[in-house]
Order: structure tokens, then C-alpha cells, then sequence
């Protein structure tokens, strides 16, 4: 690679990269510097860490903080374990098995809002659910079962939406084991369980974990799905961040930006705990 | 002796079959055959309990949103925003695409993952702290910033996508045709483009369907004026839940964008530089 080349691939990453860094850098330093008082749109800038002090000891914060972290989880977990085993059940072809796929994978095209509506149609007051209910003998009026107290609504839509993406990553690390392996651990003597827990899982770890991640940074950010199907007495991150940005005229900006900060920080550490976790699950299982 | 038609393994089979079958009609099409049901209820003859089905069923829901909502100004900036947004994406990705895809350079993996940074940012974050830097740098069009917004968080898509199909432009038709003397023109035109060309649409048609789609930036930048459909959408659910007309919202937004995305599916598939080369 000549010097004269080596430039030319840099000034061609200009054009896509340059703005992604740019403004990803500038959107969360944005965050970061309103947290500790600068770029105020009120009063003077100055820093400051009264912010971040009247935000971290309300209770109220942390309760919308573990509520979006006990949802991510959840629903990052219940996802993959859903899609693990319809992944193994696909690894090979066979009559039918391409209709099957492409109905797991039909969610990803459906928009989350309207994912959201149908399914706060399906069970609410007049919705289906509760007319076969009432028909089937097996309640004698409609019951409430929208936006319930302990947000299952909201763990039903992020699994439906999020289990198509989990089998699409893991099912690709399935079907790249090869049957020369499996054939060898047969011959070695190992049983359909001991081939699942020392070849299958250790072989797919990296898209288990690549899964739970991407889940649980999607999941811990969501807005719509809580908005519409979640608990009415408690916000997620991103709802209780736009709730104070607006409600709390002057300082709103800056303890807005602490929990931006926090989501993050709930994200980034959430993620990789959890995929940590899987590690040593895994591993365990190995044994 | 004779043997069985269908083993006991298959008869397992084609049950499970049945029952994932099953298992989507419950959870995917009878919800939206409910969607249309329920777009369908006539305004004057409401659909309560404990009536089964809507008493009287017709398209004035339908018309009544189109004439008296904002829809038809939310699907012209929508429509309006996806294409300014796929255009400018697209530009922006190709020169991008091509490094990624046909160079080595140091820190090319470095790159590659960075690019990604948009998809692990939370959403509602990068919408609220971008609409704050707009505020700061005293961007006033509603249009311009969600364009930008937009085009910055779809941008990893479209480098993902087009630099597959760089990769799959063959250097031994690039090399044939230098040899015989094309000029730069050509050799793109002969032993590029019909390689890229499925990629490109794909690419174009993706960050089209999720610009649409999106509903962040849409939702914070554009308030509380400009609408969207995913933002109008949202208007009608939550708190003031109004069935009928989410129906109705609801299937504007998904058919399309459905219809366009198995079109996207299918131009990917077709990409194989084989098929498009007639060499294997």
C-alpha cells in the first residue's frame, strides 16, 4: 500500500464518516456539557454538579432507572431464548422451513407504533382477546388489560419486535457450525445435550451475546412501546428525559442531559453485563 | 413389505409446521385483520361491546381522514423528507462504501465499527441533544434538520449495504477492461455498475422505508408543527386512543413500506455478482 493510496481511501471515508463522528460527537457532548451547566438556555454558563445532584437522589429517577433496566433484561433475555431454539430447529432446510422463517422474520417489517396499536387493539376493553374470553366462558365480563401495572404489555411488544433480530443474528452462527464437528463429538461419544452444551452454545456465544446487546441498548431507550402499552404510573428513560426537558422550564435542558447521561451509561454497562452473564453461563454449562 | 408413507419424524414435522403456522395467524395476522376492521367501522354506527363484529362496515373513516386530518401533509413531508433523506445518504455513503470496500488501509476495522456509532446511541437521546445543538447553532427549518438527523442516523445502513456490493465487484473485470484501453467511464459503466446497480436500489429503497419510519428525530425536531406520519400515528394512540383512525393510520404506514422492503429483499438476492457477470 503505497502512502498515495492510504490517503486516498482516508479522503473517501471523509464523505460518510466525517458526519457520523461529527455529529454523534457533538449530539453527546451536548448531553455531557448541558449536564454540568454549559450551553444553558437559561441563566449563565457555568459548571456545575447541582444538576446531577438533584437528579441522582430522587427516588423517583431511580425508580424509572431500575423499571427501563428490569425491562431491557427481561425482554432482552426472553427474546434470545425464544429465538435459540427455533434457530436450532432451522439449522438444516427442510419442507417448509423457508415459510417459517420468513414468518419469524415478517415483525421487522411491521413499524413499532403500529405494532404497538395492534397489539393494544388486540387486548384492550372491545379487542379480540377479550370477546374470545367472554365467548369461551372463561370470563364473564371484558377485563383491563391495557397498560398494566407491571409492564408485561410492554415486554410482550419489545419480545415480538426484538425475537426476529435475535434469530436472525443467532441463526446465522448456527447453520456456519459445521456437521463434521457435530459428527465428531457424536463419534466421541457425546449425547443431543452434551453436544448442546460444549459444541453448540460455546460456538454460538458471540451471537448470543451480540443479540442480548443489541436488544438491551434498544429496549433500555424505548419510547413508543412504553408511551402506548407500558404503566401509566411510571416513565421509561427516554419518556421521564422528555418529560423533564419539557416540564421543568429553566433548568429542564440540564437534568434532562443527566438522565441522557445515565441512559447511556444504563446501556452501555447494562449490555455488557448482560452479555457477560451469557459468558459465564455458558461456560458454566460447559462443564 | 410395505412402506409407510409418511414417517412418525415427518408427521412431527409437519405438525410443529401447522403449528408455527398457527402460532403467526394468531400473533400477526389476526391483529391486522383487526386493523382493517376496525378502519372500516362506520363514524356513525360505532363499534361497542358487546357487539362481535362492527355493525356496519365502510371507507367514511377513510375519506373523513383525508379530508379533515393533517394526513396528506404528513405523508407529503414523509414522502418528501425519505426521498431528500435517501438521496443525500446515498451520496454520502458511496465514496465511503468503495474504501471500505475495495481498499486496505490501517484502521480500516477501526473505521467500519465507528460507523455503527448511530446504532447504539439511544435514540431519543441523539433526537433531544440534536434538537438542543439546533437551538444552539440557530437552525430554525424544521425540514433541514430532521434531513440531516435523518440521513446521519441511516447513514450506517447504506455504507453497510453498498460496501457489500463494492466487495463483490470482480478485480478481473476491472482489470479486462483497463487492459483494453476503457476509459474510467467505461470500466465503472461495464464491470461496476451491474454489479452495484441491485445494491444501489436496495440501499436507496431501505433508507427510504426508514425514513419514513422514523419516529424520534420526526417526533422531537418537527414538534409541535410538523408532522409525520409515524408522529400522526402517535397522536392517535396512548391517551387519546382513537381507534378507527389509528387503523387507518396504521395501514398507510405498513403496506408500502412492506411492499417496498420484499422489493429491497428480492434486488439483494438477485445481487449475486455470478448472475449479474455470467461468470461463477
Amino acid at each position: 500500500m503505497t502512502i498515495n493510496n492510504a490517503l486516498k481511501a482516508y479522503l473517501l471515508l471523509i464523505p460518510g464518516l466525517l458526519p457520523i463522528v461529527a455529529f454523534m460527537s457533538l449530539v453527546v457532548g451536548m448531553a455531557v456539557s448541558q449536564s454540568i451547566g454549559f450551553f444553558n438556555f437559561a441563566g449563565d454558563d457555568h459548571f456545575s454538579l447541582l444538576f446531577w445532584q438533584q437528579m441522582l437522589t430522587q427516588d423517583q429517577f431511580w425508580r424509572v432507572f431500575f423499571y427501563s433496566a428490569r425491562i431491557a433484561v427481561v425482554s432482552a433475555v426472553l427474546s434470545v431464548m425464544l429465538a435459540y431454539p427455533v434457530a436450532l430447529w432451522l439449522r438444516r432446510p427442510f419442507p417448509g422451513s423457508d415459510l417459517i422463517s420468513a414468518m419469524i422474520k415478517a415483525p421487522i417489517l411491521v413499524h413499532g407504533l403500529v405494532a404497538a396499536f395492534l397489539f393494544v387493539n388486540f387486548i384492550s376493553f372491545q379487542g379480540f382477546l377479550n370477546v374470545a374470553l367472554v365467548h369461551l366462558g372463561l370470563i364473564a365480563r371484558p377485563i383491563r388489560m391495557q397498560n398494566d401495572p407491571y409492564g408485561i404489555g410492554v415486554v410482550v411488544l419489545q419480545v415480538w419486535k426484538n425475537m426476529p433480530f435475535a434469530f436472525l443474528i443467532i441463526v446465522g452462527s448456527v447453520r456456519a457450525i459445521g456437521d463434521d464437528i457435530l459428527d465428531a463429538a457424536r463419534d466421541l461419544g457425546a449425547g443431543r445435550l452434551a453436544r448442546l452444551r460444549r459444541v453448540i452454545l460455546p460456538l454460538t456465544l458471540r451471537s448470543l451475546q451480540a443479540s442480548l446487546i443489541l436488544i438491551f441498548i434498544g429496549t433500555a431507550g424505548d419510547y413508543s412501546f412504553q408511551a402506548v402499552a407500558g404503566p401509566i404510573n411510571i416513565n421509561s428513560m427516554s419518556q421521564f428525559m422528555l418529560r423533564i426537558q419539557m416540564d421543568n422550564a429553566a433548568h429542564g435542558w440540564n437534568e434532562a442531559a443527566v438522565v441522557a447521561v445515565m441512559l447511556m451509561v444504563l446501556s452501555l454497562f447494562g449490555s455488557l453485563a448482560v452479555a457477560g452473564l451469557m459468558q459465564f453461563a455458558v461456560r458454566r454449562a460447559g462443564r | 413389505m410395505t412402506k409407510l408413507l409418511f414417517s412418525r419424524n415427518d408427521v412431527y414435522r409437519y405438525l410443529t409446521v401447522l403449528l408455527a403456522v398457527l402460532v403467526f395467524l394468531i400473533f400477526l395476522a389476526l391483529p391486522f385483520a383487526m386493523a382493517v376492521l376496525w378502519s372500516l367501522v362506520d363514524p356513525s354506527h360505532p363499534w361497542a361491546y358487546p357487539a362481535v363484529l362492527p355493525p356496519v362496515l365502510s371507507l367514511r373513516r377513510w375519506a373523513e381522514i383525508w379530508t379533515t386530518s393533517a394526513l396528506p401533509q404528513a405523508l407529503y413531508n414523509s414522502y418528501a423528507l425519505a426521498a431528500c433523506v435517501s438521496a443525500v445518504t446515498l451520496l454520502l455513503a458511496v465514496p465511503t462504501a468503495y474504501a471500505f470496500g475495495r481498499m486496505e488501509f490501517t484502521g480500516k476495522s477501526t473505521a467500519q465499527m465507528m460507523t455503527l456509532i448511530p446504532l447504539i446511541i439511544p435514540g431519543f437521546v441523539s433526537a433531544i441533544f440534536f434538537s438542543a445543538l439546533l437551538i444552539q447553532l440557530g437552525v430554525y427549518s424544521r425540514f433541514a434538520g430532521i434531513v440531516i438527523g435523518h440521513t446521519v442516523s441511516l447513514l450506517p445502513y447504506a455504507i453497510r449495504l453498498l460496501t457489500v456490493s463494492f466487495t463483490m465487484v470482480r478485480q478481473d473485470l476491472v482489470d479486462a477492461a483497463r487492459d483494453l484501453g476503457a476509459s474510467p467511464l467505461t470500466v465503472f459503466r461495464t464491470a461496476y455498475l451491474p454489479v452495484l446497480k441491485p445494491g444501489l436500489l436496495a440501499s436507496l429503497i431501505i433508507v427510504f422505508i426508514l425514513s419514513i419510519e422514523e419516529f424520534a428525530i420526526s417526533y422531537i425536531v418537527g414538534a409541535p408543527d410538523f408532522v409525520t406520519v409515524p408522529t400522526i400515528l402517535y397522536s392517535y394512540l396512548g391517551y387519546n386512543f382513537i381507534r378507527p383512525n389509528a387503523a387507518v393510520v396504521s395501514l398507510i404506514l405498513v403496506v408500502p413500506n412492506v411492499v417496498l422492503m420484499l422489493i429491497a429483499e428480492r434486488l439483494l438476492k438477485s445481487a449475486d455478482p455470478a448472475v449479474v457477470t455470467g461468470k461463477g
